[in-house]
């Protein structure tokens, strides 16, 4: 029954889904996998998306926990890639930006080569495994689709933000956020600053008025070139979906571009503070700096202004060029104060901007503690949910990239119930696929 | 006595002067002004420097706001735009314009020699590059200056113009800027109500101006000419040349970042931006951006953002709003709108901004009144200047800096028709910060 409903959800609208769900509610209610609270059973997890934040999730989610928890398959687009991953859970790996270093997981590894999958289809591989809890970290163009797989078959899911690249991919991720709901699924979104706990103890005071009324906000990503050791040059005998796979941070259809990828952290913090989605956004950007070829069709810089309801305007700003100033923050002005976040600190300030409080509590590494939250959710059947808030958070990104394209202002509903903007290639092989020329406000049009 | 000062000035830098000055003695300084004005009505004899579009329309309000105003001498770099500037003027205004063959200037020192001229008042509409010299210059002759917005282009203009207004202030000269907003009485009355409190404490806002991309602008330029200069193609290209104009946000976005500094009562402290040129990439668009967006920070931690565009077929907006404690106040060009605790609606007269700027002067002139808007218009300048240095560079710097240390020059080699290669459009993170 439930497989049934999977391939219908997937073309069904928002709308749709509504009277659809409502109507076959029974059919969903059984449908988590089976797991016992003491926390005695083992939690399968497969991987899908073997680059270096797929690795270092899996690596997080293994050692988060003392209860047993097995990587049990894993799938990527590349023989490559998911070979490197593999080797580098079996034998240890170097700290990154956002992993530290490990030793060899084996012990909590059982992938045999069977339970390896590659391809466009390796998803579904992975998916029909065996697995409890299933890690979504491709790019971000396939999270929608991935994701519905994964709860139609009643997986549990960590997904990597942002989780879409365009609204249709967010109208599916609220759907399947929903029959993930009525399932009893628990999602998780790697938005992790939603599991730090300065953030958690000075967003629940700005949520509890410790700011007074929010009238404004700035967020931002300004940065130098920290993801230009990932270009990928296109080489002889590489075909353009391949190249543009390979190098799909600088290919908008597959991340976004990176107002998406990036950008999405800080937005979210802001959707999270206000407890609403903004109602339109105008936004500009361009591609300044970072003009070559091997940096596909994204821009360099955006800056838009989101306006959430009742007039509240938050500016937001990213940029990713050499020397830039690094920015990374968030900000919430209320009549009565200020919030200042960053990835390290949380203050409330008065209107003087005095700092009147500060967390100074414990801050577990939020990397880890995302999938403590997940792993503790699904084994006491807690049904945490995120997809909501990041198929909110990824919209706000994917509208203000929409609207820094195109030059236009846009609304929010309308974005959610009429854009018909769908990034996907006419087909997923590798082949022929002219890269989509950089766009121009005033020339790219808004659909 | 004057006359003399008045010679040996032009060569004395600032600190030369402040010397020379305290030499001589106070009273050389007392009544410096070319002459006195002892009655309401008395004739008041006009020079215009820049005879493009924006230096007709100045000169035609200034000699329309009052009885007794008179053009005498005129001065442009091009004898074309000279005449046709000159025939429009006379044709309009008739026995007002009393300039003569021999009071109508063109080439690099015009300027000079309209000053050399028996003018009480100058009118400084050549493009914005040439405003620091040509201010020193009139101020250094006793002149009255009315200029245009923005009157520099980099810090050492910014600084020169300070220095410059604080002479005028010492010769009793007035100087009014083209930031016509000042002079709108919704805004007025819309401000006083602001720094009254009645939005309580300022704590945000916003200054959005987007679209409109000029790409109509002086179309019989567009293709360069046989014949032309390098110099001379970028002097008739001058809006879309930074070291002319700025960049947009200078030329014209001044406006809206004026009304913001004016709303809170100072300048920002510091600023962060970005920008570039993803539509208007032509080489007839020499080396502007398309779109500038800055987070301005003023004192006590409050952040303005600014996003300006000029792209078409892109949604047009212009919105100026300041937001307090207490309400908000929406400070646009048309309308001043507050809503909070105390809303408010201006609905009374709107006498013309445009007009009113040179009437005021006139009567200040006449009255021996002290008006001088240089420092405020300066820091204006600086204020938009500092937002495309930001955004140039990618680098977040502060107005102390900007104010201080910046040695950001955009003046050319030398001011003469030869080479001058277009420089390049500017490059985040490869373009230096100087």
């Amino acid at each position: 029954m439930k497989n049934q409903a999977t391939p219908k959800n997937h073309k069904l609208t928002r709308r749709d889904f509504v009277k659809h769900s409502a109507l076959s509610l029974a059919a969903f209610s059984t449908s988590a996998s089976r797991l016992n609270a003491a926390g005695t059973d083992t939690i399968k997890v497969g991987l899908i998306g073997c680059g270096g934040r797929g690795t270092g999730a899996a690596t997080q989610v293994l050692l988060s926990t003392n209860t047993p928890v097995k990587l049990w398959a894993m799938g990527d687009l590349f023989q490559d890639q998911l070979d490197k991953s593999y080797k580098m859970l079996s034998e240890g790996a170097e700290a990154r930006y956002d992993r530290d270093a490990f030793k060899s997981l084996s012990s909590r590894m059982d992938v045999p080569k069977s339970r390896r999958f590659v391809g466009f289809d390796a998803f579904k591989g992975v998916i029909d495994s065996g697995v409890d809890l299933v890690l979504l970290a491709t790019p971000p163009h396939f999270r929608p689709e991935h994701f519905d797989a994964a709860v139609a078959a009643g997986k549990h899911v960590f997904m990597e933000k942002p989780a879409a690249v365009d609204p249709t991919g967010v109208r599916t991720l609220l759907a399947a956020g929903q029959i993930a709901r009525q399932k009893g699924l628990s999602v998780v979104a790697g938005t992790q600053r939603r599991h730090q706990n300065h953030y958690l103890d000075i967003l629940k005071r700005v949520r509890d008025g410790a700011i007074g009324e929010i009238v404004a906000g700035h967020c931002y990503w300004n940065m130098s070139l920290a993801w230009d050791q990932f270009k990928v040059p296109k080489t002889p005998g590489m075909s353009d979906m391949e190249w543009q796979c390979r190098n799909w941070f600088y290919t908008t259809w597959l991340s976004g571009d990176h107002i998406c990828e990036q950008h999405v952290h800080n937005l979210d913090i802001i959707n999270w503070g206000i407890r609403d989605h903004p109602v339109q956004v105008i936004g500009m950007g361009g591609r300044q700096a970072r003009t070559g070829p091997e940096y596909g069709n994204i821009f360099d810089h955006f800056a838009c202004e989101f306006e959430y309801p009742n007039g509240v305007r938050v500016l937001s700003m990213c940029k990713q060029n050499k020397g830039a100033a690094y920015h990374v923050c968030e900000r919430l002005v209320g009549t009565e104060g200020r919030m200042y976040t960053d990835q390290a600190v949380g203050y409330i300030k008065d209107l003087k901007d005095n700092v009147t409080y500060k967390y100074d509590g414990p801050n577990e590494n939020p990397y880890y503690q995302e999938h403590r939250d997940l792993i503790s959710s699904i084994r006491e059947g807690k049904g945490l949910n995120e997809a909501r808030n990041i198929a909110e958070s990824t919209m706000c990104a994917v509208i203000g990239r929409m609207s820094a394209y195109t030059g236009r202002a846009l609304k929010w509903d309308w974005a959610m119930n009429a854009s018909k903007l769908d990034l996907r290639p006419d087909k997923y092989e590798f082949g022929d696929l002219p890269l989509r020329p950089v766009a121009i406000p005033g020339k790219t049009q808004l659909i | 006595m004057k006359n003399k000062v008045m010679k040996t000035m032009p060569d004395l830098s600032r600190r030369d002067f402040i010397k020379a000055s305290t030499a001589l003695g106070a009273a050389t300084l007392a009544s410096p002004a070319s002459r006195m004005f002892a009655g309401g009505s008395d004739k008041i004899r006009l020079g215009l420097i820049g005879c493009g579009g924006r230096g007709t329309y100045d000169t035609t309000n200034c000699l329309n706001c009052a009885e007794n105003v008179e053009l005498v001498a005129m001065g442009d770099l091009f004898a074309d735009r000279m005449e046709r500037c000159r025939s429009r003027l006379t044709e309009k205004l008739g026995d007002k314009v009393k300039v003569t063959d021999e009071t109508c200037f063109t080439g690099w020192d015009a300027h000079k020699k309209v000053l050399g001229c028996d003018v009480d008042l100058v009118i400084l509409t050549e493009p914005p590059g040439f405003r620091p010299s040509h201010l020193r210059a009139a101020v250094e002759a006793g002149k009255h200056v009315f200029m245009e917005k923005p009157v520099a282009v980099d810090p050492v203009g910014v600084r020169s113009v300070i220095e410059s207004s604080e002479l005028a202030d010492k010769k009793g000269l007035t100087i009014v800027a083209g930031t016509q907003s000042r002079k709108m009485a919704h805004l007025i009355e819309g401000m006083k109500r602001i720094h009254n409190g009645d939005i309580g404490e300022i704590i945000g806002g916003q200054c959005v101006r987007l679209g409109g991309g000029m790409l109509t602008w002086s179309e019989q330029t567009k293709q360069r000419q046989p014949g032309w200069s390098d110099m001379e193609w970028q002097l008739r290209r001058w809006l879309f040349m930074t070291w002319l104009s700025g960049d947009f946000i200078v030329e014209m976005h001044i406006h809206n970042l004026d009304r913001m500094n004016w709303a809170m009562g100072a300048h920002p402290v510091q600023c962060i931006g970005m920008g570039g040129r993803q539509a208007r990439t032509g080489p007839e668009y020499g080396n502007c951006y398309d779109h500038i967006a800055v987070e301005y920070e003023y004192p006590g931690g409050v952040r303005i953002e600014y996003m300006g565009s000029q792209i078409d077929k892109v949604t047009y907006r212009q919105d100026n709003r300041v937001i307090g404690t207490k309400g908000k106040a929406y400070t646009d060009s048309g309308n001043l709108i507050i809503e909070g605790d105390k809303p408010f609606k201006y609905d009374g007269p709107s006498p013309s901004p445009v007009i009113k700027q040179h009437a005021d002067q006139v009567a200040a002139i006449r009255s021996g009144k002290h008006l001088n808007e240089g420092k405020r218009i300066a820091e204006s300048t600086l204020t938009c200047i500092m937002g495309r240095m930001s955004a140039y560079t990618g680098r977040a710097l502060k107005w102390d800096w900007a104010m201080n240390a910046s040695k950001l020059d955009l003046s050319p080699p030398k001011y003469e028709f030869g080479d001058l290669p277009v420089r390049p459009v500017a490059i985040p993170g490869k373009t230096q910060l100087v």
